[in-house]
């Protein structure tokens, strides 16, 4: 079995983390926003899972089984309202829904 | 072993308390919107001061019981009331005085209707107020039932409140007096302080200790005290509320300014000898205000046209020489230990409630015969009643003669010896003698503006249609007026009278003195033909005579036989006169002063108000405003912006505490 070191896995899920934050700050197309959200999401899982590996220490998976199940959701209600966005108004540019402003 | 009637004192002021109280609810539905009721609680109180009255003047200790009233942690408080010769001697005079207005108030203010139930609630409440004041144990419970009397007066001075005038002069005797209330309460306060109780017998003793004597807080205190006295006798310069005051009922004005709650004042200093002569330099500043006050209020009495204007100005000045009797006094008791002053001024104060009862109660007769007039009591418009009204007139003239100090009616007497009191301490004091000249000038136009008074309202022709037919009013009102008459007819006779056990009215007074400050004092025992033969021998005595009879001689010359003419001494001395006719400019001073406050503090705090207050008020609004405007464009709406503001914000904060504040080492 190779011996993958830890760091690796620390950089794999940051070069994740950055991939998702410039996703979302840079899209404005609500599925590839909810994608980002995803990734960032993954990264994080990614940081746990190493980080417990490393230390020898459960909690970090407990969190992330439960991080997992939480994105889970997210995506769900996130779709559901981009569905919705889109029956009103034929896109899901999330620039073009700016009502709650001044 | 005390009497019931010492046993139960309490019920003197509490009778026509409850009296007031009953009235307060149901006194509509009883007979003359209660009166009935007060004149039995008053004849209740009043069967009780004679019953105290005849255990006092056999002699002995004073009684004094009291129970636990207030307990805080170091200090207890009693309330009680003490019967000495000193509260029983006011509690009669005050409850007899009572009962007589209250039963001439039936005729005087039988046709006031409905208002008549407020009008015998707040009296029998006053007399409840008053009765407390006397009887009281300590300062404490006295200055409570001191405050009831104010807000007595207040209430029936603004009897008829919703004239403006009426409305107004209770509001300035409230506020005046109410500065002689706060010095009263400071007086009282020191004295709590340094002797940690305010019973007065406690008090006496703790202040024979040397080293509380003659210390600036005693003085100070006593000064304080004084300053109430000074208030609610309307002494200079707190005087300015009295003659306002008339605008009350003329019940009112016998009963509370001129009969009683005035003479409050008077009791509070005889109350209070006993402190003050451990601190003798007070008596010197009483006797200055009331010899000067009793000068500076008899030369407006001289010019006014309102007899009930008149009597004020009266019992301004005659509360002046009972203040001037107490101040020399004082100085004579400390320097001789003689208590002729003390005796003097207290005996003063009965006489003067007798004759000025009549008088004030005489007035509101003929102002009941007036009662259509503009002002009833300008006695322009009257002359010639005698034949009219026979026993008013005969009531007036005897209160007038009384007043003026004529042998052998009542206010001779007392005022004679309060002149005796003051030249006596005028031997030693330069101050006392002038006051001395001034006290004699005054009885000589004291008579004169009471004769003025009395032959222009009495005698000559009717000046005016209603003096023609002016009527006789009912013999409910003529009757207490025709026993205080008597009273001023016989009063300075009790001089005499051989009280119980003690042998006159001198030695009956001054017992008190003897029993709070042994050492200080020695009474002699009285003997009526010594006393009688001293004083016609004395040239004093003669003077006081001979300026009364020049004072009334004057009257007639002037308003009888014409023979010298008002008018003309009125343009002769215009300045004089103009002077005394506005109260010597001393009222448009304070008026002026208040106004002027009042105009210039409201400019002020109106500047203040619109352009500080509100300008911060505004000016938060307007800046929120100004902000919320800036602030709310940053909420895009756009979801990424928002994105993009936290990860941002998040970095700088990690960056902060990671690298930043280490570096700086916070």
């Amino acid at each position: 079995m190779i011996d993958v070191p830890t760091y690796a896995f620390v950089g794999v899920s940051a070069i994740l983390f950055a991939i998702g934050l410039f996703g979302v700050i840079t899209n404005t197309n609500g599925i590839r926003l909810l994608i980002s959200i995803e990734l960032i999401l993954n990264g994080a899982n990614l940081n746990f899972v190493a980080f417990s590996a490393h230390h020898a220490d459960p909690a970090g998976l407990v969190y992330t089984l439960f991080s997992i199940a939480i994105a889970a959701a997210e995506a769900a209600v996130g779709l559901a309202i981009f569905i919705n966005l889109f029956r009103y108004k034929q896109t899901v540019n999330v620039t073009s829904v700016k009502t709650m402003r001044w | 072993m005390a009497s019931f009637f010492l046993e139960q004192a309490w019920l003197i002021p509490l009778l026509p308390i409850l009296a007031a109280l009953i009235i307060t609810f149901v006194g509509h539905k009883l007979p003359q919107g209660g009166a009935s009721l007060l004149i039995a609680a008053i004849v209740g109180s009043l069967a009780m001061s004679v019953g105290a009255f005849g255990q006092v003047v056999q002699g002995g200790e004073p009684f004094q019981r009291s129970w636990e009233w207030l307990s805080t942690g170091s200090h207890t408080i009693d309330m009680g009331f003490l019967v000495d010769n000193l509260s029983s001697f006011m509690a009669l005079l005050v409850s007899l005085l009572v009962l007589l207005i209250v039963i001439y108030s039936w005729g005087y203010m039988g046709e006031e209707g409905k208002g008549r139930r407020r009008y015998y609630a707040e009296v029998g409440l006053f007399a409840g107020g008053m009765l407390g004041t006397v009887l009281a144990d300590n300062f404490l419970l006295m200055f409570l039932f001191w405050e009831i009397m104010g807000l007595c007066s207040y209430l029936l001075i603004g009897y008829w409140f919703r004239r403006p005038s009426a409305a107004a002069a209770s509001l300035k005797a409230f506020l005046v007096t109410r500065v002689g209330d706060v010095m009263l309460l400071v007086g009282i306060v020191i004295l709590f302080v340094h002797f940690g109780t305010f019973d007065y017998r406690e008090i006496f003793e703790a202040v024979k200790d040397p080293a509380a004597q003659d210390t600036m807080p005693l003085l100070f205190a006593a000064l304080m005290i004084f300053g109430g006295a000074v208030g609610k006798s309307a002494q200079f310069p707190l005087h300015a509320w009295l003659p306002d005051a008339m605008e009350g009922p003329t019940t009112v004005s016998a009963l509370i300014h001129a009969a009683t709650m005035v003479k409050a004042g008077v009791f509070l200093v005889a109350r209070s000898f006993p402190v003050f002569v451990h601190t003798p330099d007070v008596f010197t500043v009483v006797a200055v205000i009331g010899g000067f006050t009793a000068f500076y209020a008899a030369t407006m009495a001289l010019v006014m046209y309102d007899i009930k204007r008149v009597l004020a100005y009266s019992t301004l000045s005659q509360l002046g020489y009972m203040f001037l009797g107490l101040g020399a006094g004082g100085l004579i008791l400390v320097k001789t230990g003689s208590p002729i002053g003390y005796v003097a001024a207290l005996f003063h104060l009965m006489n003067h409630a007798f004759f000025k009862a009549g008088l004030f109660l005489g007035a509101g007769s003929v102002g009941h015969a007036f009662h259509h007039a503009a002002n009833p009591y300008d006695f322009r418009q009257m002359g010639g009643l005698h034949r009219k009204m026979p026993v008013t007139s005969w009531v007036m003239l005897i209160c007038s003669v009384s007043i003026a100090g004529i042998p052998p009616l009542a206010g001779f007497w007392s005022k004679d010896e309060i002149l005796a009191a003051a030249n006596t301490a005028g031997g030693s004091e330069p101050i006392l003698m002038v006051l001395w000249g001034l006290a004699v000038l005054t009885a000589f136009m004291t008579a004169f503006y009471m004769f003025r008074m009395w032959f222009s309202t009495f005698a000559g022709e009717p000046r005016s249609e209603m003096a023609e037919h002016a009527h006789e009013s009912p013999k409910v009102m003529l009757w207490p007026i025709s026993i205080l008459a008597f009273f001023a007819l016989f009063s300075g006779l009790f001089f005499f009278v051989p009280f119980g056990g003690f042998g006159g009215f001198e030695p009956y007074m001054a017992h008190d003195l003897e029993s709070y400050t042994p050492g200080f004092i020695e009474v002699h025992a009285f003997h009526a033909s010594e006393f009688l033969v001293h004083l016609f021998t004395s040239p004093l005595t003669w003077l006081s005579i001979a300026v009364a009879a020049a004072g009334v001689a004057l009257a007639w010359a002037m308003y009888v036989k014409g023979s010298v003419s008002p008018e003309r001494m009125k343009t002769r001395f215009s300045a004089l006169h103009n002077g005394a006719t506005r109260r010597w400019y001393l009222n448009d001073l304070t008026v002026g002063t208040g106004r002027f406050v009042g105009v210039v503090g409201g400019a002020l705090s109106a500047l203040i108000d619109r352009y500080v207050i509100d300008g911060i008020v505004n000016g938060l609004a307007r800046g929120t405003t100004w902000a919320g405007g800036h602030m709310r464009t940053w909420q895009t709406g756009v979801v990424t912006t928002y994105a993009a503001t936290v990860i941002v914000s998040v970095s700088i904060v990690l960056i902060l505490l990671q690298y930043v504040f280490p570096f700086l080492g916070w």
